[in-house]
């Protein structure tokens, strides 16, 4: 394969992976995509000649000239997105640009256009994808252009072929690995003065059911049904949790309930209960966890419940509402690590508590107009429980004893609660929870629902569980003063919420789940924070010890702190070696005379660029007659070793450097 | 007193030595390398600084990942264009001279003492000679050779001091320049070809004898006797046994080779410029009339005397002279070693006393 047809080769697979880096981010009208793609692989395989290039030209034109109108009416009639149709015109020139004839020297334009692709794809949030067709995207830029420049050169000299083949594939493979290395560098070391970036398209978040102002019962479970969609992703910095598959990543709450509906009544006071409760009484091990919520249409961060502390990562703000819930501003995907305790209080500890501070009875003990089968159920349920923990356990056990099912009632009588309670006996989870929310408050026990997620499926390859939206779930949470709100779920034991993962759940989508969770962890959800983390990391390796280590260590403890200036040292001598090394490459003999015309220069004597050997022994000899002898003893073994071809050995180069140390010392004796 | 102007003296001393040596280090950093924007170097760091500019406003990480890979392409462009000038030495193999409007053709000797990796697609400058030399590609403890064409239009010494190494391999971006010290000159000859506007027939009386300059073509008379051998002789006249016996070449010399002395006399009082140029081309084509008869010819040019001689090797003489001869106005005439009636004048302005005269005038 000649130069040329090389070159457009690889300038056209540059704009197909400046294309799949675009569809990677926001994808492509497919017209448009599947004609430029189309034009890109004819291209690869054939290019016109003269007069058929000319040709197409003239059917190009007028569609250019159609899609900027286009792209100007949006800008200014539609006044609506100008990228779809921007890049549709870039699409179009590519095609263009890239069915050309070998001859037309269009490097410049095919490289941009490539370019500019990959630039536009930036400004959404990509995928995976993107990395990959960015790596392929340099790759092919490293070789495209060097042979381009190859190809070039040669034209211009006029040389035919450049031995090109295997050297040319490992050299571009491995400037791509130092081209990487260092836009990795770059992208890790760049200090991050702004924060957080609401890529296009983010705004069009997966759209969650159950989290909004206002349940309708049954309405949730028919919305999540078999929606595998990730919706959150916990690490555990402490390790995997016993029993994951039973953790509730709480939502929201409500409080009132209508008998068909629950909402959230406005201007509720504050009661969420008080944070030191959960913190003071709430004895089991913190649970640290690492949260990446993908981009929802609510503005709610999910979290094992009680929050004791949150920390954002990339630039949301939190914040806690009256009922307790965990809210946010910011308009990126949330990221933050929350600290939960890893369990509930024990049995024994919410007997023991009977009195005390309960949030307002006129919200967490309302209750619709009732069936009064359900009081009567509620009574017949707790009655002679001496502790509000076994009357709520009760009505639990009660519930649990169920079936669950995912399937809807046939009519609208059979959604009621009392058709559930007393004649069906099966349901999903919102019939459970708001059978038992409203058995406890006909019990006389505050109590709340709640939604959320139910477990998710751990990732081994990412190392963090999946949560997806088929895992959404609603339980209950009731009140124990001193404790503040305690989860229980009534839903029978392995329903579960969604369920059914293990059908989608296969190693590749763990795998690519994984790239993805990794990708959006490190590349799109980088930030100041995690950069500082790494920095901080990295200055713990190349020195100052922290504290505790240097009290710990009496004997050597100083050692780390000299890494760095070690490592600063060790990179000067290399420096100094790789001068001494470059040096070399010029003989001794030609660094002396050299040194005797910068000598003579600095002596007075007229030493012009092109005065030769000679011509300089003769001008020292007019001017500072004093040097010209040493002068011509290093001239002489000078011409002798430079153009005589002759070798010096050790006693000549030495004997020419007293002669140059002679005639320096002339030279400066007027000076 | 003393002391306190000694010091002042020997702090003067060491400044001057500081500052030489900044200067000297300053030369030999701007010897080493130069790095320059091609035009589309230029656009990609202006790219470059505007995709950094983007992504430090808006904290778009992608951008960052752009930057980052174009930052790295400049790096990676800078360090192969090192590799490629890198350990490359370079031999100019240049011409014993070149006639002035003739193809200057100069080869260079390049070998690339990397170990591993190659040169590519370097381009060798020369002095302030036009034409380049073009290496595609060096393999890497390889030698290879490579030349460039130029023309120089005016007879002289052209000193060539440096030789140039320059590329924008790998991406075209940035070009990147060593200067080497390759010492070494080009003698320009003057054209010969000039037609001479000789005014007698003679062409200047043959000194001593006084037979006509035009004897008949190729006839050289009878042996006279033994001389040296010059470079430039012809091989055919050289007389092999006495050479053996003497262990240096020695040439025949015929009665006709002395007889029939064409003697060129420069005037070279004049101001430098067309003109004398002008006259300097008229008495190199007078000495390349007289080789192309056969006879003998010598030169006098200021003090410089050319003995009488013939053949190839004595119009090289002739011609190395005429290259390096410098005009100024109140220069001697020529004071030739034989009568300067026999002689031809070549002159800007003509002067009296010489045999014949070619004057080329201001308006030659």
């Amino acid at each position: 394969m000649n130069l040329r047809v090389l070159h457009r080769r690889l300038a056209v697979l540059m704009a197909m992976a400046g294309l799949l880096a675009f569809a990677g981010g926001a994808g492509v009208e497919p017209v448009s995509a599947l004609l430029a793609a189309a034009a890109l692989v004819l291209a690869l395989l054939w290019q016109p000649g003269r007069e058929l290039s000319a040709r197409i030209e003239r059917v190009w034109l007028p569609l250019v000239i159609l899609l900027v109108g286009r792209a100007l009416l949006h800008v200014f009639v539609i006044r609506d997105d100008v990228v779809v149709p921007v890049v549709d015109l870039i699409l179009l020139l590519l095609a263009a640009e890239s069915l050309r004839t070998l001859d037309a020297p269009n490097d410049f334009r095919l490289y941009a256009l490539s370019f500019a692709l990959l630039l536009a794809a930036t400004a959404y949030r990509p995928g995976v994808l993107f990395l990959v067709a960015f790596v392929a995207f340099v790759g092919l830029a490293t070789m495209g252009l060097m042979v381009g420049h190859l190809r070039r050169a040669a034209e211009r000299h006029g040389v035919r072929e450049i031995p090109l083949g295997r050297p040319l594939v490992w050299t571009t493979t491995g400037l791509t690995g130092v081209i990487l290395l260092v836009a990795a560098a770059v992208f890790v070391v760049f200090p991050r003065v702004s924060s957080g970036w609401a890529g296009r398209g983010e705004t069009l978040a997966t759209s969650i059911a159950g989290f909004s102002d206002q349940v309708s019962l049954g309405g949730h479970g028919s919305t999540i049904l078999g929606n595998p969609q990730i919706v959150l992703r916990v690490e555990f910095p402490g390790g995997l949790p016993q029993g994951h598959q039973g953790l509730h990543w709480r939502g929201r709450s409500y409080d009132r309930f209508d008998g068909a509906r629950w909402t959230r009544s406005r201007g509720m006071p504050p009661s969420g209960g008080p944070t030191r409760w959960y913190r003071d009484r709430w004895r089991a091990p913190r649970l640290e966890q690492r949260i990446y919520g993908a981009p929802l249409d609510v503005r709610v961060l999910f979290a094992l419940h009680p929050v004791l502390d949150v920390d954002p990562q990339n630039g949301i703000q939190p914040l806690f509402d009256n009922a307790g819930d965990f809210l946010y501003w910011g308009s990126v995907a949330p990221a933050y690590t929350a600290w939960s305790p890893g369990a509930i209080p024990p049995a024994e500890e919410l007997r023991a508590v009977e009195a005390g501070y309960a949030p307002p009875g006129r919200y967490f003990l309302q209750l619709p107009e009732l069936d009064p089968r359900i009081p009567a159920l509620a009574d017949s349920l707790t009655a002679g429980l001496p502790t509000r923990y076994d009357r709520v356990m009760a009505v639990q056990g009660h519930l649990r004893s169920f079936a669950y099912t995912r399937e809807l009632p046939a009519s609208a009588r059979e959604t009621s609660l009392e058709h559930f309670l007393f004649q069906r006996r099966a349901g999903h989870c919102e019939y459970f929870s708001t059978a038992m929310v409203v058995l406890l408050r006909a019990a006389g026990i505050e109590a709340r629902n709640v939604n959320g997620f139910l477990g998710g499926e751990w990732n081994d390859f990412g190392g963090y569980l999946a949560v997806t939206q088929n895992q959404a779930h609603s339980w209950v949470e009731a009140w124990f003063p001193d404790y503040g709100w305690v989860t229980f779920d009534p839903t029978p034991a392995g329903a579960g919420g969604g369920g059914g993962s293990e059908a989608w759940f296969w190693p590749g989508r763990i795998f690519f789940d994984g790239l993805q969770h990794r990708w959006n962890k490190w590349v799109l959800d980088y930030n100041l924070e995690t950069q500082g983390g790494l920095f901080e990391r990295w200055s713990g390796l190349l020195g100052s010890p922290r504290v505790e280590q240097v009290v710990e260590r009496t004997s050597g403890a100083g050692s780390r702190s000299f890494r760095g200036p070690i490592l600063f040292a060790a990179l000067l001598l290399a420096g100094f070696l790789w001068a001494r090394r470059h040096r070399r490459l010029v003989p001794r003999e030609a660094r002396i005379y050299l040194r005797l015309r910068e000598a003579c220069e600095r002596g007075g004597v007229t030493v012009s660029p092109g005065l030769t050997p000679l011509a300089l022994v003769s001008r020292v000899r007019n001017q500072r007659a004093a040097a010209a002898g040493a002068a011509a003893r290093v001239v002489d073994v000078y011409l002798r070793a430079r153009y005589g071809r002759q070798s010096l050995d050790e006693a000549e180069l030495r004997a020419m450097a007293r002669a140059l140390k002679e005639a320096r010392r002339s030279l400066g004796a007027k000076a | 007193m003393r002391g306190s102007r000694l010091l002042a003296v020997r702090g003067l001393g060491l400044g001057r030595r500081v500052w030489s040596r900044i200067g000297e280090m300053r030369r030999q950093l701007r010897a080493w390398r130069r790095i320059s924007f091609t035009a589309g170097g230029a656009l990609f760091t202006a790219g470059a600084f505007a995709v950094g500019f983007a992504a430090m406003n808006t904290g778009n990480n992608l951008l960052f990942l752009l930057l980052g890979a174009m930052l790295g392409i400049i790096t990676v462009s800078g360090w192969l264009s090192e590799q490629a000038i890198r350990a490359v030495r370079v031999e100019r193999l240049l011409p014993r001279a070149v006639t002035a409007g003739q193809e200057l053709r100069i080869a260079y000797e390049v070998a690339n003492h990397k170990r591993r990796l190659p040169s590519m697609a370097v381009e060798i400058l020369d002095g302030e000679l036009p034409g380049r030399a073009f290496l595609p590609y060096v393999a890497a403890g390889s030698t290879t050779r490579t030349r460039s064409v130029n023309t120089l239009e005016r007879r002289g010494v052209y000193p060539l001091l440096t030789v140039t190494l320059s590329t924008s391999f790998p991406f075209g971006m940035f070009r990147k320049e060593r200067d080497l010290d390759v010492p070494g000159e080009i003698v320009v000859w003057p054209r010969t070809d000039r037609p001479v506007p000789v005014t007698s027939q003679g062409g200047g009386r043959v000194p001593r004898s006084g037979a006509g300059a035009q004897g008949p073509h190729g006839h050289r008379g009878e042996y006279r006797s033994l001389r040296a051998y010059r470079a430039g002789d012809d091989p055919r006249d050289i007389h092999w046994r006495s050479s053996a016996r003497l262990r240096d070449p020695v040439l025949r010399e015929y009665e006709r080779d002395g007889a029939e002395t064409r003697w060129i006399c420069l005037d070279l009082a004049s101001a430098p410029g067309d003109p004398a140029e002008v006259a300097v081309e008229a008495a190199a084509s007078l000495a390349a009339q007289a080789m192309a008869e056969g006879r003998s010819f010598a030169l006098v040019a200021g003090p410089t005397v050319v003995d009488p001689g013939e053949g190839a090797g004595q119009l090289e003489r002739v011609l190395d002279v005429l290259a390096r001869v410098s005009f100024s106005p109140g220069a001697p005439l020529p004071d030739p070693p034989v009568d300067p009636g026999s002689c031809i004048l070549v002159s800007v302005d003509g002067a009296p006393g010489f045999g014949d005269a070619v004057v080329v005038g201001r308006h030659a």
